[in-house]
């Protein structure tokens, strides 16, 4: 049975979901005025302070909410949130997940957040479990193998940790976006035919771009074979031909064409991030896999995510002092790069900076949480009366 | 008699931290303390948890008194047990008097000053807690307050004579916190003043509460109380600090939150930097430090009175299982359970001997001409946002100011703005007609302002004072883009694009104004107007509130870098700018002019090493720590300033 909403709680609800704070706040606050017993008002009014970081006011308005009917799973995670992003009331926080884990045991978020309110509070291993409880559920929840790797690396050091870091990078799709970027794709996934209208290499670079962004690896290569038919040093082709391979895991056959596609065009973006890419999946040749990322950010300075490959690459040859500054390039230019937020974690992990670190962890689950929205999907799941 | 039951522990502590800290050479011609600056600290009752109230200050005091006064802090703060002193209605416990008694006489035999807080809430020595209270308000109880009145006289009675009392402080913030209107925290403050004056007609009164973070915590604007007394003092608390600055302590806005709030609280009265030290367990010895260095100078840089630490002693904590942390902000001190000085307590005794070189009669700090404004819309009440916006919006305004090295002050609307020449108001949705009825005249007298798009409607007097006409909001963006247009006019800036959420962006067309810089379509972004003798600039976007609404931590370089020269560029052309230049942005400079000499104070806001370059309009004779030394010849204009990371250097200046 779904739950009655009044206007104010609508109007609030419309200008919240449009990222109107100041008007969706108004609309809160006449609801309250008319009813100050709706959970759905103190909610909303709970989730608009959370968004615009003011903690204390999200969290006395979630208790509400809490109070009024504590069956109410997105007060629950606005109230877990405002504890954590506010920072110094992990207690508390550690409380708030754990009930949101039993309100709804399949929120995948609820056990990241509760392993790192855990691992806050200093309870390793309970935070361990309760990061490989959300893995059980979603094995690619990037944030829970981060914060396993970050828990490696507190207890066995640096080495133990990097192959954790590499599988949460390999899960991340920004990387994969780095390369359409660097080839010039716009990053939406439009229906528009970007090839119209092009002289035909161009239209058929980016008809094979566009391809192999939809994983037809096949119909890719079609068009790659006609270019290259054409033109065998074709830089672009070859470069994209060698992410085709890398996709298919041939990793040799990438490295050759991302070579040849150098020996033709040396800082061609697209060629140097996959011969990094290929490079850096042997770790004997991280160094060479260092060259080649130092190359590309230099080529692509305003990518965040080269800043990244560069600083993971330097973080596996122990240069924690140029990883540092790589990433925290890429923390400037992306500051939600969750990414570079756990990577930088890292380095100061290793130079014994605690609290920065655990201010970068803060800021990675800000980031991811923000980005995953999942406020709303709890909100109309508790509107509509359903389980969550 | 409780007071002299001291345990062995507790001795061997206090005499451990005595020991540690090096003893201080009294030389005649080298001054050990600065009776103009003070370094405080507060001396709580208990230091372990699991004492009970009436444990209240039952230690040994004269031990730590003695290693209090051997690392250079001249002023301690007491808390009074009402709770200890009156354990029945009109009957004043004589053990609990002596303990008092013990602890004037031990401020008496190391030369300590006290400033005594009668009403006190440190949540554990529950010192107003009067078991005969049945749990009514002692705030706004008629019979509790006339018992506090007599307590209040009995003390005050008791010490009037006492040269070792410094100061009366009615209250702190935390027992501040419980009251609900002005005006019943005025009526309190004056109630308890007047007694007091009955008996002691001198020495100064404080209400030891930061208005601004009682603001945020409470809704409760405490300046009218404050200024009844003679001192006030700012007060940066645990949640202020997650509110406005939440990130690392040791760089970003978290260095600059201390200044910022004793700049706000320098309304008339001397204030004092009350409370300094970190809030929580959770930081590095190095971390506290580094922290609490920053906190200091900023504090000497930018008028304080005086500075006190948060916390002689750590509080030992209760082992509770399964929760250790504690969210009291009372629990860092300067030296930890053991008894054993922390590197804080180093820093503290360094800073001590720069501040004893600081004479105030030969050395005056450069005067501000320019001042961040803050709205009055900062006062209203939710579902009003700016009350929740406009402080933050503020702080990144004053940051930007210290990075252009502006020498700036905080002022509100309505203030006086006679003695400015630059104004920044920073994200204003509104202002009142008054207020822009006085800008009009002060950009017309040949001041200057720089005034950023709040969102909503813009005022008619937009298109008069700054010379553009408002078409609408154009409303949020994803990134930020500015394209120069008119190179040199606003300082050297540089067209960027960077991802950055605007929450509003004001279309506009130049009406009179010149357009500086636009955004990637042309639309205005940055327009100056001279108007009257003055130069009114505009941003068309709420830059202020938007870097703080970002990640204060991870601010696109070339955004912060714009708002610096744009107020850098105004304050300078309006002869409100630094008189010296710095190539270092995160260093913060205090120009202290002198007769023969100057003094200046570099101070780090930056975890990493850096070197600022100084230049100077003269040339620089000789440069040399204040603290002594060789001096180190110079002989040209220009010179560097190396700076270890959150460091702090400060300089004697010969100029040739």
């Amino acid at each position: 049975m779904s739950v009655q909403r009044s206007s104010q709680v609508l109007a609030s609800e419309q200008f919240a979901r449009q990222d109107q704070l100041p008007a969706a706040v108004a609309a809160c606050y006449e609801a309250i005025a008319i009813a100050d017993r709706d959970p759905l008002a103190h909610v909303l009014l709970g989730h608009l302070m959370l968004a615009g970081d003011f903690y204390d006011e999200a969290i006395a308005a979630s208790t509400q909410a809490i109070e009024l009917d504590p069956d109410c799973a997105p007060a629950y995670l606005t109230l877990g949130l405002a504890y954590d992003r506010r920072g110094g009331m992990w207690d508390q926080s550690v409380l708030v997940w754990h009930e949101l884990a039993e309100v709804a045991p399949d929120l995948v978020t609820a056990h990241v957040q509760l392993g790192e309110a855990f691992a806050a509070a200093a309870f390793e291993e309970e935070s361990v479990d309760s990061w490989k409880r959300a893995l059980e559920l979603d094995p690619k929840e990037a944030r829970a193998h981060y914060n396993l790797a970050i828990a490696a690396l507190k207890r066995e050091g640096m080495s133990t940790a990097l192959p954790t870091f590499r599988v949460a990078g390999a899960l991340d799709p920004s990387q994969d976006e780095l390369f359409f970027a660097l080839l010039g794709l716009p990053n939406d996934d439009s229906a528009i035919d970007l090839s119209f209208g092009k002289p035909e290499r161009q239209a058929r670079l980016i008809s094979a771009g566009t391809l192999a962004r939809s994983e037809d690896f096949f119909g890719a290569t079609d068009v790659l074979r006609l270019m290259l038919d054409e033109n065998p040093a074709d830089a672009d082709a070859l470069a994209i031909a060698a992410y085709v391979y890398l996709k298919q895991e041939a990793a040799h056959e990438a490295m050759a064409c991302a070579l040849r596609a150098l020996s033709f065009s040396p800082d061609l973006p697209t060629a140097l991030y996959t011969l990094g890419v290929v490079y850096s999946r042997f770790p004997g040749l991280a160094t060479h896999a260092a060259r080649v990322f130092v190359a590309l950010a230099k080529a692509a300075p305003y990518h965040s995510m080269t800043h990244v490959l560069l600083a993971e690459s330097l973080l596996g040859l122990q240069r924690f002092g140029q990883a540092k500054r790589a990433y925290g390039a890429a923390v400037r230019l992306d500051p939600a790069c969750v990414r570079a937020r756990f990577g930088l974690a890292a380095v100061h992990l290793t130079e014994g900076s605690y609290a920065e670190a655990q201010w970068e962890m803060r800021r990675a689950a800000y980031y991811d949480t923000k980005r995953h929205g999942l406020f709303w999907r709890l909100y109309d799941e508790y509107v509509a009366g359903g389980a969550v | 008699m409780a007071g002299k039951k001291r345990t062995s522990s507790a001795k061997k502590a206090a005499n451990a931290a005595a020991s540690a800290v090096e003893p201080v050479v009294e030389r005649a011609h080298l001054p050990v303390r600065n009776p103009d600056f003070p370094i405080g600290v507060d001396y709580y009752p208990l230091d372990e948890e699991r004492r009970s109230p009436g444990d209240w200050y039952d230690r040994d005091i004269d031990a730590e008194f003695a290693a209090i006064a051997a690392a250079r802090i001249s002023h301690v703060r007491v808390y009074v047990s009402w709770r200890a002193l009156e354990p029945q209605v009109g009957q004043y416990d004589e053990d609990a008097a002596e303990r008092l008694e013990t602890v004037v006489e031990a401020a008496k035999a190391h030369d300590l000053r006290l400033i005594v807080c009668f009403f006190a809430d440190d949540r554990l020595a529950e010192m107003n807690d009067v078991p005969w209270g049945k749990r009514r308000d002692p705030r706004t109880d008629d019979y509790l307050v006339q018992r506090q009145l007599s307590l209040v006289q009995r003390i005050v009675n008791r010490y009037r004579a006492e040269p070792a009392v410094l100061a009366w402080d009615l209250a702190n913030e935390a027992f501040i916190a419980g009251f609900t209107t002005e005006l019943a925290l005025e009526k309190w403050v004056a109630t308890l003043r007047e007694a007091i004056r009955e008996v002691d007609p001198e020495r100064p009164i404080l209400l030891g509460v930061d208005s601004e973070t009682l603001l945020r915590e409470t809704g409760v604007d405490a300046r009218a109380a404050i200024d009844l007394g003679e001192r006030a003092v700012s007060h940066l608390t645990a949640s202020y600090r997650a509110y406005i600055a939440e990130g690392p302590v040791t760089s970003g806005p978290a260095t600059y939150t201390d200044s910022f709030l004793l700049r706000s609280s320098l309304r008339g009265l001397p204030v004092t930097v009350d409370g300094i030290g970190v809030h929580s367990l959770e930081f590095s010895p190095s971390e506290e430090a580094a922290y609490t260095r920053t906190a200091l100078y900023s504090a000497l840089m930018n008028r304080a009175s005086g500075v006190s630490l948060r916390r002689w002693r750590d509080l030992e904590a209760e082992k509770r299982e399964p929760y250790f942390r504690d969210p009291f902000e009372v629990l860092v001190g300067v030296i930890d359970t053991a008894g054993e000085p922390k590197p804080v307590l180093n820093e503290v005794r360094r800073f001590a001997a720069v501040a004893a070189r600081m004479d105030p009669r030969r050395y005056a700090l450069a005067p501000e001409r320019a001042a961040v404004l803050i709205p009055a819309e900062r006062y209203e009440p939710l579902p009003s946002l700016a009350g929740l916006y406009d402080p933050r919006a503020c702080l990144q305004a004053y940051i930007a100011a210290k990075e252009a090295h502006v020498p700036v002050a905080i002022a509100r609307e309505g203030d006086d703005l006679d003695g400015y020449h630059a104004l920044f108001i920073p994200s204003a949705a509104k202002l009142s007609p008054a207020m822009w009825g006085d800008l009009a005249t002060f950009v017309q007298g040949g001041g200057s302002v720089v005034l950023s798009y709040g969102g909503g409607d813009a005022d008619p007097a937009v298109r008069e004072i700054f010379g553009v006409e408002f078409l609408g909001d154009g409303g949020p963006r994803h990134t930020f883009a500015c394209r120069v247009a008119q190179p040199g006019v606003l300082g050297d800036l540089t067209s960027f694009d960077a991802r950055m959420q605007l929450p509003h962006y004001a279309r506009l067309t130049g009406s009179g104004a010149t357009v500086v810089a636009t955004d990637a379509t042309g639309s205005p972004l940055l327009t100056v107007n001279q108007y009257g003798q003055g130069k009114a600039v505009f941003l068309a976007t709420p830059l202020e509130r938007a870097i703080a609404q970002n990640d204060p931590w991870a601010t696109p370089t070339p955004v912060r870098r714009l708002l610096r020269t744009v107020y850098g560029s105004v304050a300078m052309s309006a002869g409100a700018g630094a008189m010296l230049e710095c190539d270092t942005p995160e260093a913060e400079i205090a120009h202290f002019l002198g007769e023969s000499d100057d003094i200046l104070f570099v101070l780090s806001h930056n975890a990493e090493k850096m070197t600022a370059t100084i230049t100077t309009p003269r040339t620089v004779a000789t440069v040399q720590d204040v603290r002594g030394g060789a001096p180190a010849e110079v002989g040209g204009k220009v010179f560097g300033v190396p700076l270890a990371p959150n460091g702090a250097a400060a300089l004697r200046i010969m100029f040739g």
